[in-house]
């Protein structure tokens, strides 16, 4: 057996997994190698001196624990209690909330513009064909632009204009019909609702006090907590 | 020694009847499941300085190993819904230890470390600097120092062969836990534990021929067995 299978060996002696058919020939090697006897020896000192400088806990340890613990669970049960309050936010929290803004706004520019836009029963869109002859219309304006005669209108408005690309080729169908407005939202003039508005800002306000109140009495409750485990703290020490 | 999952629901999770002190890490892990607080304890007095001395030895920061060694704990107790018995709790202990020694290193080695102005030897290849006997024959080397110097030489043993070498020599896992909690193959178990093992002893190499150190050794043996026979 040669020194480095010898000294793989009496590792694993140490942990008493040397496969049994090894023994023997280790025992051999160890007889003739001096070498390998000291590593043995050496193997074992360090095991002892391991054992022997185990590190101590720190003081307080189980009270410091305990508090810890504590608090992991109060903070659970906070989560649990008021799952409103509001969390810290995080860096791209502001991105988050300017895109869903965003999103809102677009949602609410294409319903007014669909349902709440003029009653208009005449051609939706307003559009100078150039589908016929794109070209045409192309070289007309000098460019790919439209001509300002040519503007799309949009219900009465000015959507299109020098600055607007339109595509060669496109055009628009003109839609026809009557207008899709539907009756949304609050009256503003009906006292019913207003009513409900109003008892409904009451209930509010009275349910913000009392959360408030509640997570007043709740800190109050930790801080008392707190102080009288310090105190124990220091009395240990 | 693990049992079966059918004997493992036997566990009257009602009531802890006996002592405490006689049940088994996985029947009491059991009564954790079941809110009971006293087998919590009982958990935490067996864990804590089996985890403290693992972490300390890996991290070196006394503090820090605090801190790791109860956020192991809560863990434990906050997750304890989540062990199920198809590993030994031991295992399982340490495996969330080990999890958070390795992030707590990893973040550390990302941040930017001060670099000292005055050259310093090659730190892999330097060995433990042993008590200069010669300057001061008289001073014993005391239980700390000899603790500090070990301390020392562990932590210069690559991470990667401390992780097993430890939970081995001072937590006492078997190579079959060790392979469960990082992972690694059986063979790769058994090499890198041969292999911190030789790191080790050229670490220490210096302290192992100084025969005052040898006698602390034994004094501290000695003051331990008689602790071990008074409790």
């Amino acid at each position: 057996m040669r020194c480095n299978k010898a000294r793989e060996f009496l590792s694993m002696e140490m942990d008493g997994m040397v496969p049994p058919d090894s023994t023997v020939e280790l025992e051999q090697h160890l007889e003739t190698c001096a070498d390998c006897q000291e590593y043995r020896s050496d193997l074992l000192l360090g095991k002892r001196l391991l054992a022997a400088t185990e590190p101590e806990l720190p003081e307080n340890f189980d009270w410091k624990l305990q508090l810890r613990l504590s608090q992991t669970l109060r903070e659970a049960a906070g989560d649990a209690a008021f799952p409103w309050e509001e969390k810290p936010s995080d860096a791209w929290a502001w991105l988050r909330n300017f895109g869903t803004a965003a999103a809102v706004g677009m949602a609410a520019i294409l319903t007014f513009a669909i349902f709440v836009g003029p009653n208009d029963t005449s051609d939706h869109f307003v559009a100078d064909s150039v589908g016929a002859n794109p070209a045409a219309a192309v070289a007309e304006g000098g460019n790919d632009r439209l001509p300002l005669s040519r503007q799309i209108r949009f219900n009465g408005l000015q959507v299109g204009g020098p600055m607007q690309r339109q595509a060669p080729g496109m055009s628009l169908t003109p839609v026809t019909g009557s207008r899709l407005g539907l009756d949304r939202g609050w009256s503003g003039g009906n006292l019913e609702d207003l009513r409900i508005i109003n008892r409904l800002r009451a209930e509010n306000r009275q349910l913000t006090s009392a959360l408030l109140k509640s997570q007043l009495q709740l800190r109050l409750r930790q801080a008392q907590l707190d102080t009288s485990a310090q105190k124990a703290l220091d009395l240990e020490k | 020694m693990n049992l079966s999952r059918d004997e493992h629901q036997q566990v009257n999770p009602s009531a802890i009847t006996g002592d405490l002190r006689e049940i088994r890490d996985e029947d009491l892990i059991v009564h954790v499941q079941n809110g009971r607080r006293k087998a919590f304890d009982e958990i935490v007095s067996r864990y804590k300085g089996r985890l403290f001395s693992f972490i300390l030895r890996m991290v070196k920061d006394p503090d820090l190993a605090e801190e790791l060694t109860q956020e192991t704990l809560i863990r434990v107790f906050v997750h304890a819904g989540k062990y199920r018995e198809i590993a030994k709790f031991s295992t399982w202990v340490f495996t969330i230890a080990t999890n958070l020694v390795r992030n707590k290193m990893r973040q550390r080695s990302r941040r930017p470390r001060l670099v000292s102005l005055n050259p310093a030897p090659d730190e892999g290849e330097m060995p433990v600097d042993p008590p200069d006997h010669e300057a001061d024959s008289s001073s014993e080397v005391e239980r700390e120092e000899l603790a500090r110097l070990i301390q020392e030489a562990t932590s210069q043993i690559p991470e990667k062969y401390r992780i097993p070498f430890l939970l081995r020599e001072v937590d006492q896992l078997s190579y079959e836990e060790i392979q469960q909690v990082t992972g690694l193959k059986l063979g790769t178990v058994r090499s890198r534990i041969n292999r911190a093992r030789n790191r080790f002893r050229q670490l220490i190499k210096p302290l192992l021929r100084n025969e005052t150190l040898l006698m602390e050794l034994e004094r501290i043996e000695a003051r331990a067995e008689a602790e071990k026979g008074n409790n």
